[in-house]
């Protein structure tokens, strides 16, 4: 199913302008354009060490202290392979539905700066180890309708040195730190024709190699890097026909959705008012909203590129691939579909737990013998609300299962209140190790469940306050949270608001 | 094996170490053989340990990486005031086995050239004089001969005594052309037999670490110190791969095993059958030359060997795509020469403000750096590169490449191991094709310092009777075989891929 650029995106766009976004909305204008897109992500690979040196991949350790011979281009130096990089392609791979190549080849791609220590980058342009495959975005993505977006090939290449402007005036720093790690390049086909689109697929991309433990995919600290690939054409013309820009530099979800709507723009401008799209490299400039010219293509550099004779060609037989497969984790779809059948969730809570690595599993051990939904909705709503509050993955946080379920089992049999146990999962999630039961005793929470006290209480209430009393019985209902509020105040929150409201209601109700 | 001229032929006993460093200090300044080199006060104080090596005297090109302080500069300022942290594996396998390095030989810079004079450390000398030129009195550098190019001076240093094996590294004939014209002993083993790692890569699908010495024996035992697996080179032969080329190897009935076979035999090599390839009957060669090559035959006869003419028609494409390929690879591999992480940095530039300033420094230093010879085929090795020449230029090289190395995969009888991919069966009936080559290592003997002749090209043609084995990767040997005039010449044979067994029997009776 086609799509066509929306009017009312472009119209979105102009919004500032009303003018023109009258013009655009209205029918005797209207145009229909649409817009080819194609990625190319640079991943980083979580290996401990590089891909052709025995230096650790860390990056955040001091500068220029994980460097080995091949990194610094000392001479004499050569490359070895790490075959843990090797795996980790091919789960890339079989994740995505591609093929793993039986053979594939390094090539050397030459040109001269500072980040590259060599003067050249070892990747791989004419044998790639992986082929085809392909993303398939649908409603439990976002989208209402459904989207294959195919992958042209995946490939393994060395990452460059970190170049640091700006500290020392005059001086360019290079950090060797990164120069080897080990990337893969993932080149889509032009499948994409919105915005959303794309951004959904490098979302979902990041699900997926996250659940396969393949790279932390994360845009905030370069390990995940997004180029963008977009050409216009009117709506009956070839959708490969017109010229396409590359879009570099864009380092969030947001910078991709903003350039890609700018330059779509632009090319619709341009292309209207009877100039045509010259092939550029742009970047985008958040604070105007407009993609800027990088680099045109005259002064495109040639690579020369040359089979790399320091390493042999990779042999993977059908055995090694097959035995990669099934160390594989459930991916994504298929525990979707059995999640929403075996325990009635629906397709976005599932979602939503599928993206944070490590929820799914936690989600399982929690729901055994309990309500899955009510686990679910604690999960989407309360942990995950607390992990954004700390910036935190929940792998990473101090909450355990045992503490979970614990909170869980006391809130069911009214042990605590649901306010009092959210402070419990704070307390969790602040460090504490005790569990639930320790924690509530400790605490000196217990529900007030002697109704005969709440009802005296509501009594001497009653009777301090005549005048609300009054206004209840003659209509205000509102004026309940009143006394509500005052006797939580004097239980110390220890009743159920339920509990509360009830007896306080058949207290004014009997008067 | 001749030995050498008169002025030589007194040293027939195996050089040790401090009758070296004697040499060396008596010799070197005349013939600029060695870069750098240890004081006697350095062997005395260190133990070599024991091994089937100990107390040799080694004499290490200066591509080959030792941590001597300055040590590895290829001959070329980029890398003069540079010490490696590292050493070759190499150095690393013969030290273990009781050698003593006692320096690093001058070079051609980089390895780039045919005659050692392209370095920094100047011209070296051909320790040969010929007979006709030995009273003159007054003779000017430029009428001495060369050693040869690049490990002349390896071979040089061998010659002379100052060592009693060498290590070189041959891409093109650069251990094999030095020592034919020393008159000594250049092996260049199977692509992968020895690892690479400390090499300095010139042209690295076709850089092979030579090994010079005065006779095959010792060769042999270098050798076997030195062919090892070793998994920081991933081009270095495997255990497995070692293990099934000896198999194939040894499973050829026709020839008979040497061991337990007394070596005074009449007929020690029968059974083994020569080619003799027609293509490399060049106008080029000279009389002298086709005169050993016909000795060495007749000799072969005579120690019971089946003489044979064989055709490798695509000889003459053989130089031309070395050339490409070597030129190639070498602006590849001097390309992280840009003096930002170690080396001389040139202080000539504009200051770094701006990216286009940056670009020039980088050409500033490399221009700096890097002598005339290595920026031309930087320069011609970058242009076949480029995408405007690639498809004229190199990938038809790399095809030419593959039709030489399938060409002597069928002239030999032996299979090639690298092409089998199914289990061997031993032949029951011994296949067509012959077990090793033989024809000349040079056109002609050592020229002179000061000959340009018809200009570099002639340089270039020296190299045609060696470049066909390093672009197929099969293990050729230089021996010393008859004179012109008091200076050496060399014959070399050629086996298959793998066979550097049979290459050194034959090698040692010829």
């Amino acid at each position: 199913m086609r799509v066509l650029w929306s009017v009312r995106a472009s119209a979105r766009h102009y919004a500032n302008n009303t003018f023109i976004a009258n013009v655009l909305l209205h029918k005797r204008y209207y145009k229909p354009w649409g817009a080819t897109i194609g990625l190319e992500l640079h991943v980083q690979l979580a290996a401990a060490q590089k891909l052709f040196s025995a230096a650790s991949a860390k990056w955040d350790d001091p500068p220029n202290t994980n460097v080995d011979f091949i990194d610094a281009g000392l001479p004499g130096s050569m490359p070895r392979l790490n075959p843990e990089c090797v795996s980790l392609a091919a789960r890339a791979i079989l994740c995505l539905n591609g093929q793993v190549q039986p053979r594939s080849s390094f090539d050397r791609k030459h040109y001269f700066y500072s980040d590259q220590p060599l003067g050249y980058q070892i990747t791989q342009q004419r044998h790639p180890i992986g082929r085809g495959g392909f993303i398939e975005l649908s409603q439990a993505d976002g989208i209402d309708y459904t989207k294959r977006v195919r992958i042209h090939q995946l490939q393994l290449e060395q990452d460059t040195a970190k170049s640091v402007h700006g500290v020392y005036p005059g001086y360019i720093l290079t950090d060797l730190n990164r120069a080897g790690v080990a990337l893969v390049e993932i080149v889509s086909e032009p499948d994409m024709e919105t915005a959303t689109e794309a951004v959904y697929f490098v979302r979902k991309m990041q699900t997926l190699l996250r659940h396969t433990g393949v790279s932390s995919c994360n845009m905030e600290d370069g390990s995940l890097r997004c180029d963008v690939n977009v050409s216009v054409y009117r709506g009956d013309e070839d959708r490969l026909s017109g010229t396409r820009c590359e879009l570099k530099n864009l380092n969030s979800l947001k910078t991709i959705r903003g350039a890609i709507e700018a330059e779509v723009s632009r090319q619709i401008e341009l292309i209207s008012a009877g100039h045509r799209v010259k092939q550029e490299t742009r970047g985008f400039d958040a604070h105007s909203g407009k993609t800027v010219l990088a680099r045109s293509k005259e002064t495109a550099p040639d690579y020369r590129y040359m089979p790399e004779p320091d390493l042999p060609a990779v042999h993977i037989s059908k055995d090694w691939v097959e035995h990669i497969r099934s160390s594989l984790p459930e991916l994504p779809e298929a525990t979707l579909s059995r999640m929403t059948r075996q325990y009635g969730l629906l397709p976005e809570d599932v979602t939503t737990m599928l993206g944070e690595p490590g929820c799914i599993t936690f989600f399982e051990l929690a729901a055994k013998g309990r309500d899955p939904k009510r686990v679910a909705a604690w999960i989407t709503s309360e942990i995950f609300g607390q992990l954004s509050y700390r910036a935190q993955r929940l792998n990473d946080s101090t909450l355990t299962v045992q503490q979970f379920t614990g909170l869980l089992d006391a809130l069911a049999s009214n042990a605590v209140t649901s306010g009092q146990a959210k402070l419990l999962l704070i307390e969790f999630m602040d460090g504490d190790k005790r569990t639930a039961d320790e924690l509530i005793q400790a605490r000196g929470w217990e529900v007030m469940s002697d109704l005969g006290r709440l009802q005296d209480l509501a009594t001497q209430l009653l009777g301090k306050h005549p005048k609300e009393a009054a206004e209840y019985k003659a209509g205000h209902k509102r004026r309940l949270n009143f006394f509500v509020a005052k006797i939580m105040a004097a239980t110390k929150g220890q009743a159920r608001p339920q509990d509360v409201s009830r007896v306080l209601k058949e207290c004014l109700d009997e008067k | 094996a001749y030995v050498g001229s008169r002025q030589y032929r007194s040293i027939s006993a195996p050089v040790t170490a401090i009758s070296a460093l004697e040499t060396i200090a008596k010799r070197n300044p005349a013939l600029n053989t060695f870069a750098s080199h240890i004081t006697p006060a350095k062997i005395g104080s260190s133990e070599s340990s024991d091994g089937p090596l100990k107390d040799w005297p080694i004499a290490v090109k200066a591509n080959i990486a030792t941590t001597l302080p300055s040590a590895t500069s290829c001959a070329s300022r980029a890398l003069d005031a540079c010490t490696s942290p590292f050493q070759a594996t190499i150095v690393d396998s013969l030290e273990g086995a009781g050698a003593v390095v006692v320096g690093k030989t001058n070079m051609d810079e980089f390895g780039i050239g045919s005659k050692s004079m392209f370095g920094i450390y100047g011209a070296a000398i051909n320790p040969y004089t010929p007979s006709s030129d030995v009273r003159r009195k007054d003779m000017a550098e430029s009428d001495y001969r060369t050693p040869g190019g690049d490990s002349g001076e390896s071979a040089a240093a061998v010659a002379a005594g100052m060592c009693r094996a060498a290590l070189g590294s041959d891409t093109g004939g650069s251990v094999r052309l030095p020592a034919a014209w020393c008159g000594v002993v250049g092996s260049k083993p199977t692509f992968g037999r020895i690892s690479r790692h400390g090499l300095v890569a010139h042209g690295s699908s076709l850089d092979i670490i030579g090994i010079i010495t005065r006779n095959v024996a010792d060769v042999q035992s270098v050798f076997s110190v030195a062919a090892v697996p070793d998994p920081l080179d991933m081009t270095c032969m495997s255990s497995s791969l070692r293990a099934r080329i000896k198999a194939l190897a040894d499973s050829r009935s026709w020839i008979t095993q040497v061991r337990g076979r007394s070596e005074t035999e009449s007929a020690p090599l029968a059974g083994i059958r020569v080619g003799i390839p027609e293509e490399y009957w060049v106008n080029e060669l000279s009389v002298s030359a086709l005169e050993s090559w016909k000795a060495g035959a007749s000799r072969l006869t005579a120690l019971g060997c089946d003489v044979v003419s064989v055709s490798l028609s695509h000889t003459p494409s053989a130089l031309p795509a070395y050339y490409t390929l070597a030129w190639a690879e070498a602006s590849s591999n001097l390309a992280r020469y840009d003096g930002i992480r170690y080396g001389r940095r040139s202080t000539t530039s504009p200051d770094t403000r701006d990216l286009q300033n940056a670009s020039q420094k980088y050409a500033n230093t490399r221009s700096e750096n890097f002598g005339a010879e290595v920026q031309r085929r930087i320069l011609l090795g970058t242009y076949v590169m480029s995408s405007a020449a690639s498809e004229h230029y190199f990938t038809p090289s790399q095809k030419i490449r593959r039709l030489i190395q399938e060409e002597f995969d069928r002239v030999f009888a032996l299979p090639n191991a690298l092409s089998m991919t199914n289990p061997l069966t031993p032949p029951t009936s011994r296949p067509p094709g012959v077990d090793v080559l033989l024809f000349p290592t040079a056109t002609g003997a050592a020229p002179r310092l000061g000959d340009q002749e018809d200009s570099r090209v002639a340089n270039y043609v020296n190299d045609m009777m060696t470049v066909p084995a390093s672009l197929a990767g099969i293990p050729a040997i230089s021996i010393p075989v008859g004179h012109t005039d008091g200076m050496p010449l060399g014959l070399q044979l050629a086996a298959q891929y793998g066979d550097d067994e049979l290459l050194f029997r034959v090698a040692r009776h010829l």
